[in-house]
């Protein structure tokens, strides 16, 4: 057990010494100050446009008109003809707007903790798994094409406790990402947005019912909540990507191809769905399921049946099927270097 | 040393937040998964019939208005949430001695797509039957996005949504005058809510779809249409909400008046 474990400090303190971490380090730096910058800009058009085409000033008069959309949601759910279906969701947005009221924030303003959870979002199916893959796609093949392995394995440690140190060691740095990627969002477009947010409520409970949206189960959830959720979803995506990805390194020799196999099949996955939506077969693909955090904000398409726990387990399973067949190779392999 | 820290640092960061993803995970499972009681199908229907039987039947004492549509007929935006439902019988009342029941079925954000499914849903046909004057406003939710388009994807767009709109507008003419050939049908024109988008294109548009739809309304022996842009044109500021998109009281009360006057022989005739 203690050989397990210095193995595994042995692991982290190269992973750190190669500057892999601190290159995730520098490009979640860069790219999230260039987002946060952008969304600034964006939000302040938004703003022009709507004074310019509603003719009152959209960012000043905000008050009168949530009082108003308030009295019209009230009305709407006294009334007789209202759908049921509608109500939980209208219930949820009066919520919101009274809470916006309360606490004088203006519903078009952004804030750090609604920055941090968007960009997730929007990291999850593709950036995040680029970042893991950085640590991850060398971690064996890596050893292979140095020759170093030769001197690994002729240690009186068994090769399967060689290989679980190095799979626990990406375990432990997945989470360490997800982390950066959390306070780095958190402080930057704090400057741009204030640090505020993290208590406003957010809409959540989305379920996928016969293919549909189904919208009688809507609730708020504090911001703080909802942004965990979604961080948590985002390890998961990183947990899977990062067992398959160093599968492939463990099955392929050159660091390259090994880069290039998981990169492609990621690419590929993100319109593979969008040519083959009649093809039943692609939802079994992990690729098309990374969007995880759709399943929270109920913003994905209903395909009939696709929802969180499908996604879920379609993933567990490649991630449990590529730690078996990296764990076989490894330990029947010749390593001839 | 250094080394040390570091490698005991990391390990601390991890495994916290490794036990901290998990708890958000497994609610992240929860939420999107948790079994609410799915709403009964049978829920819909005690809600729908006394609608349909709450106004007593049909009697020579009384008018009945239906009011059916967007969320202009609704009545959102007034401040004092009235609408149609309360003013339409304040002004037929200075003609007629009789009682004036009002059924309002308007729903928020309908299109004409949908004010057409729910005539085809027959949950409203008893109340149409025993209708005397159906007040209908629709077509402001077909048209209202492309407002943000440029010219030329406008001008196609708008082209599309109009033939779109008139086929629905038609079909749900058919499907009230199925259920009752006699009333009179009361149709609501579009009105421009946008100080900013009155430019000559825009309002080119806008007379077109109020043409068209005109047109078709009136093909219907019994049916009125009653513009509502010219009222509003030059007087924005007084019969638009702060929303900036709806008629306040002011302007529900003004238009009442109009239908009011527009049907006043009917009225006081029978």
């Amino acid at each position: 057990m203690m050989k397990l474990f210095s193995l595994i400090e042995n692991e982290v303190i190269k992973m750190v010494f190669k500057k892999r971490l601190i290159f995730v380090f520098a490009i979640l730096i860069v790219l999230i100050s260039v987002f946060a910058y952008g969304q600034n800009k964006t939000l302040e058009r938004t703003k022009a446009q709507l004074t310019h085409r509603m003719g009152i000033t959209a960012t000043d008069d905000w008050r009168k008109l949530a009082n108003q959309q308030l009295i019209d949601m009230k009305n709407r759910l006294d009334s007789p003809y209202s759908d049921e279906t509608r109500k939980a969701s209208t219930q949820v947005r009066m919520e919101q707007l009274q809470y916006n009221l309360d606490q004088n924030i203006n519903p078009l303003e952004q804030s750090a903790a609604k920055f941090t959870t968007k960009f997730m979002e929007q990291a999850i199916f593709l950036f995040l798994p680029l970042l893991i893959i950085m640590l991850s796609a060398d971690m064996v093949s890596g050893e292979c094409s140095s020759g170093t392995i030769k001197l690994i394995l002729v240690r009186n440690v068994p090769r399967w406790k060689v290989l679980l140190s190095k799979y626990l060691t990406l375990m432990l740095l997945e989470v360490i990402v997800v982390f950066l990627a959390f306070v780095i969002a958190a402080i930057i477009s704090g400057f741009f947005f204030g640090f505020g947010g993290w208590l406003a409520p957010v809409a959540t409970g989305f379920k996928v019912l016969v293919g549909k949206l189904d919208t009688t189960g809507v609730l708020n959830v504090p911001q703080w909540q909802y942004s965990l959720m979604v961080y948590s979803l985002a390890y998961f995506v990183a947990f899977v990507v990062g067992s398959i990805s160093f599968m492939i390194s463990v099955l392929v020799k050159s660091t390259a191809a090994s880069i290039g196999i998981i990169m492609s099949t990621l690419v590929a996955g993100n319109f593979i769905s969008f040519f083959l939506s009649d093809w039943k077969i692609t939802r079994y693909m992990f690729m098309v399921n990374l969007r995880l955090t759709d399943y929270l904000s109920g913003s994905f398409q209903p395909i009939e049946g696709m929802n969180m726990l499908f996604s879920i387990t379609v993933l567990l399973g490649w991630a449990i099927a590529s730690i078996i067949v990296s764990f076989v190779y490894f330990t029947k392999q010749d390593i001839l270097v | 040393m250094l080394k040390k820290s570091m490698w005991y640092s990391i390990l601390t960061i991890a495994c916290v937040g490794f036990i901290v993803l998990s708890i958000g995970f497994y609610q992240a499972i929860i939420v999107t998964t948790a079994v609410n009681p799915p709403p009964s199908a049978e829920a819909e229907v005690p809600q729908t019939s006394p609608d349909s039987t709450k106004l007593p039947s049909k009697d020579a004492n009384s008018f009945r208005v239906l009011i059916l549509g967007d969320s202009v007929a609704k009545g959102t935006g007034d401040e004092k949430s009235k609408g149609f439902s309360s003013y339409l019988p304040d002004y037929f009342k200075k003609n007629t001695p009789k009682d004036i029941l009002v059924e309002n079925a308007g729903i928020d954000g309908l299109d004409s797509i949908g004010l057409l499914e729910q005539l085809q849903s027959q949950k409203l046909a008893k109340t149409i039957t025993d209708s005397d004057f159906i007040l209908v406003s629709i077509g402001g939710n077909d048209i209202r996005s492309i407002l943000t388009l440029n010219n030329l994807a406008k001008d196609d767009q708008f082209k599309v949504r109009l033939d779109s709109y008139l086929g629905n507008l038609k079909q749900t003419i058919k499907a009230l005058r199925a259920s009752n050939p006699n009333s009179i049908v009361i149709f609501l024109g579009l009105y421009n809510p946008y100080a900013k988008a009155n430019g000559i294109e825009d309002t080119r548009l806008l007379n077109t779809w109020n043409y068209n739809t005109q047109l078709l309304v009136e093909e219907d022996g019994k049916a009125i249409f009653i513009p509502t842009s010219d009222l509003l044109k030059f007087n924005l500021g007084r019969y638009i909400a702060k929303d900036g998109l709806h008629p306040n009281s002011a302007g529900y009360q003004a238009l009442s008046n109009r239908i009011s006057k527009s049907v006043e022989m009917i009225i006081t005739g029978s």
